[in-house]
């Protein structure tokens, strides 16, 4: 079954193509308040400015109402419009999607808070390099994951899938540096466990955002692909569409 | 059972068991139906429909109006022979033999495939009489096997409780719900292998149509059940296999959840998520 961007807009009642729109474009305005608030936690952190911190830790209030308002609204659609197939696919969705945002909102917040500490102790340098190597791959994740969101795209939404396995391997890599750092100079300690804390994040950040790729996938292809091991998210992927050229 | 699969006390393992998905190709075949073509005139309502309905589960006909669910569904008892001008090409098997064959006996047919029908209709005699008529019919005397077998099927309809006391009242003071379930009870008292309901609840309000559904799930271990419906949430709640008709065609038939949550027919999700045709 083809699922197409605009797919949710074509019922014979225009109040539910309304209802459905709406919630879908809530979603994807609370994952840019959130790809923001990630920048900049990140940005805050490398530049050691304590205030910008503080003003994105604020944010996460904004993040927590959202996804309350929107997950009343997905209640309200089940409850009243008994959605179907790809509508109802398209509200499970959302409503694990926007539980995936608010946990990155959480560690995003997180983050904002070992930013404000290192601020304070000047602890800026050491694994900052590594924190600007993954927070760059993290927040491109997030950003693709949105797009591919907006265009309903299945491909796309593997692809960031599969980019998390390269965050999860930096992580690995910046651990054993930032140890032997810790092991090299005793004194640093307290600050590279914030910048361990802030990378564990950073990579939480990409576990939720793989998360969200594979409830999209469930949206577009109708399988659910959690736990499934990347090649079988592609072979998934690969036959939805194969299916949807032959439809 | 290994004892990782038992957590806090419950049984992960039989969980999962209940959770197996059905599939067609399991299933024991009640019906089967081939090449089935059906013309009122010279209107072709149905054009070449082939399926199997399982037995011992229920078959939902879902579809527009005039998409041709009733047409099929009466042809599983013949109904249609009363219609003139209605000419059928095909086969339907059911026990190996095609029900369309000279041979067959077709009052003997619809003892074997009960049908019942949209509004309720009962006999304007006392419910008791109502369920004891097809007996009567078949020659059956004996005051004790249709005592027995009243109250057999008054309770299978789950209606026994209810009219217990007022067996040999009129059948039409009941109410609409009431009735539908006598009427179920009257098809049933016959011991038929299939049963057939055309819209068996939309005459009735919200409460009376949860019993009939209820009722459904309790006679599927006994009767392989087909329902046309016009309530496509009806549809997903009572039924195992969903059939999808449109303009005369069987556009789609799979498993109910399957059907209601990836259907893999444009035209099925259109018509199930309420889009243009």
């Amino acid at each position: 079954m083809t699922y197409e961007q605009d797919h949710h807009s074509t019922h014979i009642s225009q109040q539910f193509n309304d209802e459905l729109e709406q919630v879908r474009t809530e979603l994807l305005a609370m994952g840019g308040i959130v790809e923001r608030q990630v920048n900049d936690a990140i940005e805050a952190l490398i530049e050691g400015d304590a205030e910008q911190a503080e003003q994105a830790r604020k944010n996460d209030q904004i993040i927590n109402d959202m996804e309350l308002m929107i997950d009343e609204q997905c209640t309200r659609i089940i409850a009243r419009r008994q959605p179907a197939a790809a509508d109802l696919r398209l509200i499970i969705a959302i409503s694990k999607t926007i539980s995936d945002l608010e946990r990155m909102g959480d560690e995003a917040s997180r983050i904002c808070r070992h930013a404000i500490e290192l601020a304070e102790d000047n602890g800026k340098g050491r694994g900052y390099q590594e924190v600007r190597h993954i927070g760059n791959l993290v927040r491109q994740m997030l950003q693709d994951c949105l797009t591919a969101f907006a265009r309903s795209d299945a491909e796309m939404a593997y692809k960031v899938a599969k980019k998390d396995k390269s965050v999860d391997q930096e992580y690995r890599t910046a651990m054993r540096t930032l140890v032997t750092f810790m092991m090299e100079d005793p004194r640093s300690i307290s600050n590279v466990m914030n910048v361990i804390w802030v990378l564990r994040s950073l990579e939480r950040i990409g576990d939720h955002t793989r998360n969200m790729a594979e409830h999209l996938i469930y949206l577009v292809s109708g399988t659910d692909v959690r736990h499934s091991s990347l090649s079988d998210i592609k072979k998934t992927v690969r036959q939805h569409d194969a299916d949807e050229r032959k439809g | 059972m290994t004892t990782e699969a038992k957590t806090h006390a419950i049984d992960i393992s039989a969980m999962q068991r209940q959770n197996q998905t059905l599939r067609l190709e399991d299933e024991t075949v009640a019906l089967t139906v081939n090449d089935l073509e059906l013309y009122y005139g010279d209107k072709r309502a149905l054009h070449g429909v082939n399926m199997t309905i399982p037995k011992n589960r229920v078959t939902a006909f879902i579809g527009p109006s005039g998409c041709g669910k009733s047409t099929l569904l009466r042809c599983f008892n013949r109904m249609n022979d009363l219609v003139d001008s209605c000419q059928i090409n095909g086969e339907i098997i059911l026990d190996n033999q095609n029900i369309y064959e000279r041979a067959v006996d077709v009052a003997e047919l619809r003892r074997r495939v009960g049908m019942v029908f949209q509004k309720p209709n009962p006999f304007p005699k006392s419910i008791y009489e109502n369920v004891a008529y097809g007996l009567r019919i078949q020659g059956v005397t004996k005051k004790r096997v249709i005592d027995e077998t009243v109250e057999w099927a008054l309770k299978s309809a789950a209606l026994w409780d209810e009219v217990k006391d007022r067996l040999h009242e009129s059948a039409l003071g009941m109410s609409g719900g009431q009735q539908q379930r006598l009427v179920i009870a009257r098809t049933i008292a016959v011991k038929p292998e299939v049963l057939l309901l055309d819209e068996p609840a939309s005459a009735l309000d919200p409460i009376s149509t949860l019993k009939i559904e209820e009722l459904i799930h309790e006679l599927k271990k006994d009767f392989t059940i087909v329902i046309v419906t016009h309530n496509m949430q009806q549809a997903a709640r009572v039924s195992d296999y969903t059939a999808f008709m449109y303009m005369g065609d069987l556009i789609e038939f799979g498993v109910t959840d399957t059907l209601f949550t990836n259907p893999a027919k444009k035209q099925t999700e259109d018509y199930i998520t309420g889009r243009y045709g």
